[in-house]
């Protein structure tokens, strides 16, 4: 300062000191940008992450395997009470089950060996997979006595394991088998033993079981692991020890004579038996379906269109949806006119005193209150008091509406706040009255901000959890609701309630329930954005 | 328009008749006082110019004719504001119906984000001032004629009104205020914001206007005081310390501090 007093001469712009400090400046002004830059990428990343984890789990859930079969529609066991009664075909479950039952014990005989085999195969299908072939018939009852060709979802687990997420697998091609013979056992009740004379003798496969050895040595599971040979739909297993010689092997499915010519293949599942919910005898029964066209990979549309099971590859989230939107139509009901109403008389009206800031401090309070606060007060007020019913819409609606209020006054306020002080003065100065000044220019002026705000508020309140947890919408719900007193669930809950599933094919539905919350929520902002977009007006 | 000339005929005789008379106006922002009891009679049918320093509370006691006061919170206005004989300061007139008769145009061109014909039928609408389409077709026209904008702007009626120039902005608030059809325009600084040709046409128009209308300009340029009005007021500090003839003000005061201000010495 005082320098620049005693030495008031004119600046040049070569001041080696001037530079000095204009370098600096820059210097600061580079770093505050990358700063920023940084900032940016870091949330991009992060989002990035977080789709493409989502989006890669939630794939595999979109498409599943579906097994063909041909039923033949026999009165009896499909049409209980005759062709006269739709509904008792629509829920002859059972029945169906047991034609798909028969059918699989046709194609599979060796499965009939003993009970616990034949329950084995069962597992195959769902019992609650036949639902909508039951369905469809009965729509069709003309056609009974026929046999007709269904397609219906295969098990969760198989289906996991077609898609490789069970276990790590290797395949090999195996030289031409020459010979298939079976051995008969000292004792006859021991199972048949299968020797296979192979055109190399079977160096391939030896190779491909030390490679398998090693890898499960490392993890600690020596010889845990299991070793298919298949040649079209015959299939054998590899019967430890997996060093002896010759190897022998036990039948899976189809003719072992069988496996000789053609060009036969092995796979070695890299995990134990006991450690899958598979067993192997099922992937070869899979696979035998497979090698005969049975089964078809397709579109998952079940998981749209069907509503909650508690088998994953039924499970869909049509009844969320529709219980999600129910709730939102509440929440918008309560939430958008009484908190528009609240903000114009809190901005428009209210005097401003100590009684506004009170009430406007807890406002901003109430925006913060964790939502499971909201839940508890649903809860007593709500279901112990007021006595509504439990599980519904209605009351989820009126919880997350109570959440969204604070949001949505606030936004409006502010929207309201961006009104110039000039058109209301414009507006009074004519003679308007304070609620014409509102309602024909602030409000309109103010709509695209507040109802952006709304939306946004109501987006939040879409992806609310645990309020709705407290009210008892975690129910299980397997029918779509017809109205807002009806039992139903939420998207996030649903995505809660399929997360802490047991069963791992959960886990690509979950991701694929996600899928379908982040698509609302992206389409709501979207319109958000549209309306700001359309409707706002410039002074 | 035509009965509010009709109602003043009467004393269009003497020019000079008192349209607004203010008797001992007091006003309070909170526990601040703004003015300190200003009795002023202002004419019908001509310009009163109010000027003053910033701050001298020239606006807010023009604000008092129309109540205007009365949106602001905390505004505490006592006195009388007589027009045509009846005290308007009374809870007993409603603020919307006086407003109606005592127009205003602010500092700001200040249009609705609506088109150029919704800015001037939005207060003959709310007064229910004209019955039919047409009606409301004429009042529209005549209005913006009247504020020298009919011509630039009739071909362009539905474009929003925030589309126009700054000056043409301020003749539209200028239409939108003559279109409820009042005996008194209150014009705040109503050329502040605007280049000296936009200024210069609004100047000729509050001339053109005052053969009907009692108007009561703010402004802060002495040389448009003394262009526009005939009578003047110099505020300062919150009081009242000259009215008369401008000419008389600004060639004879009688007040030393007016001196001072329109020489230029403070203010």
């Amino acid at each position: 300062m005082t320098k620049l007093i005693s030495s008031p001469g004119p600046s040049r712009f070569d001041d080696p000191e001037a530079l000095s400090r204009l370098k600096k400046r820059h210097a600061a002004e580079r770093r505050f940008r990358l700063y920023g830059q940084l900032a940016i990428s870091f949330a991009i990343l992060f989002l990035g992450l977080l789709i493409v984890s989502i989006g890669s789990q939630a794939v595999s859930a979109f498409s599943h395997h579906q097994v063909t079969f041909h039923l033949p529609l026999n009165e009896e066991t499909v049409a209980p009470n005759g062709p006269g009664d739709p509904e008792a075909v629509e829920e002859n479950i059972s029945g169906f089950y047991q034609l798909v039952r028969e059918d699989l014990a046709r194609t599979f005989p060796e499965a009939g060996e003993t009970p616990a085999r034949t329950r084995e195969v069962n597992a195959l299908v769902t019992r609650l997979a036949v639902i909508p072939m039951a369905r469809e018939t009965s729509e069709h009852l003309d056609w009974l006595g026929e046999t007709r060709r269904y397609r219906t979802a295969l098990s969760d687990d198989l289906d996991l394991y077609l898609k490789g997420a069970v276990a790590d697998e290797i395949e090999i091609s195996l030289a031409e088998i020459l010979r298939a013979e079976q051995i008969r056992a000292e004792d006859s009740d021991a199972p048949p033993r299968i020797r296979l004379t192979s055109a190399d003798e079977f160096a391939s496969l030896r190779d491909a079981l030390a490679r398998a050895s090693a890898l499960t040595a490392d993890r600690g599971e020596a010889g845990g692991f299991s070793v298919l040979v298949q040649n079209g739909a015959n299939l054998v297993r590899l019967l430890p020890p997996y060093d002896s010689q010759p190897l022998l092997f036990e039948p899976m499915t189809g003719t072992p004579a069988n496996l000789a010519g053609g060009k036969p293949e092995a796979r070695i599942i890299l995990l134990p038996e006991s450690a899958r919910n598979v067993t192997d005898r099922q992937i070869a029964w899979t696979l035998a379906l497979q090698e005969q066209g049975r089964i078809r990979s397709s579109l998952n549309w079940a998981l749209l269109t069907n509503s909650d099971s508690t088998y994953p590859e039924i499970a869909g989230v049509l009844a969320a949806i529709v219980g999600s939107l129910f709730t939102m139509f509440v929440t918008a009901a309560i939430a958008i006119p009484i908190g528009i109403c609240a903000a114009l008389y809190l901005e428009e009206y209210a005097p401003k005193n100590r009684v506004t800031d009170l009430i406007e401090v807890n406002i901003n309070n109430l925006a913060a209150v964790p939502s499971i606060v909201f839940g508890l007060l649903g809860a007593a007020v709500f279901l112990n008091f007021l006595a509504l019913p439990r599980s519904a819409p209605l009351v989820g609606g009126l919880v997350l509406g109570l959440l969204t209020l604070p949001t949505v006054i606030i936004a409006a306020r502010a929207a309201l706040r961006t009104v110039p002080p000039s058109i209301r003065a414009a507006a009074l100065g004519l003679g308007a009255s304070k609620t014409q000044t509102v309602f024909h220019h602030v409000l309109p002026l103010a709509a695209p901000g507040i109802l952006t705000g709304a939306i946004i508020g109501m987006a939040r309140a879409l992806g609310e959890t645990a309020p709705l947890l407290l009210i008892g919408m975690v129910a299980f719900v397997a029918e779509v609701p017809g109205g807002p007193t009806d039992e139903a669930t939420a998207l996030p809950v649903l995505i809660y309630k399929w997360s802490t599933g047991a069963e791992r094919a959960w886990e690509p539905n979950t991701a694929a329930a996600i899928l379908v919350l982040l698509t609302f929520m992206v389409v709501m902002n979207a319109v958000a954005v549209f309306l700001r977009r359309r409707f706002e007006r410039r002074w | 328009m035509p009965d509010t000339s009709s109602h003043s005929a009467t004393t269009a005789s003497i020019a000079t008749a008192t349209k607004v008379d203010c008797r001992n106006i007091n006003v309070f922002y909170g526990d601040k006082q703004a003015i300190f009891d200003i009795s002023m009679a202002i004419p019908g049918r001509s310009v009163t110019s109010f000027i003053g320093p910033s701050g001298c509370g020239k606006s807010t006691f023009l604000r008092c004719i129309n109540r205007m006061n009365d949106t602001i919170e905390n505004a505490r206005v006592e006195g009388q504001v007589i027009i045509e004989g009846e005290n308007v300061n009374t809870d007993a007139v409603d603020p919307v119906l006086l407003r109606s008769r005592v127009g205003m145009v602010f500092q700001k061109p200040n249009p609705f984000p609506k088109s150029i014909y919704d800015n001037v039928a939005y207060g003959p609408r709310i007064h229910g001032l004209a019955r039919t389409r047409e009606d409301m077709d004429a009042v529209v026209q005549n209005s913006l004629t009247r504020a020298g904008l009919w011509e630039e702007v009739k071909d362009r009626l539905g474009e929003p009104g925030t589309g126009l120039s700054g000056g043409q902005q301020q003749r539209l608030c200028i239409a939108r205020a003559i279109a409820v059809s009042p005996e008194i325009i209150l014009m705040d600084e109503p050329c502040s914001a605007l280049d000296p040709i936009a200024t210069a046409k609004i100047e000729e128009l509050i001339d053109e206007l005052r053969e009907r209308f009692c108007i009561v300009i703010v402004t802060h340029s002495m040389q448009q005081a003394a262009r526009v009005s005939q009578r003047t007021a110099f505020f300062h500090l919150g009081k009242l310390v000259e009215f008369g003839d401008t000419e008389q003000v600004f060639t004879n005061p009688t007040d030393d501090r007016t001196q001072d201000y329109i020489t230029g010495r403070f203010g």
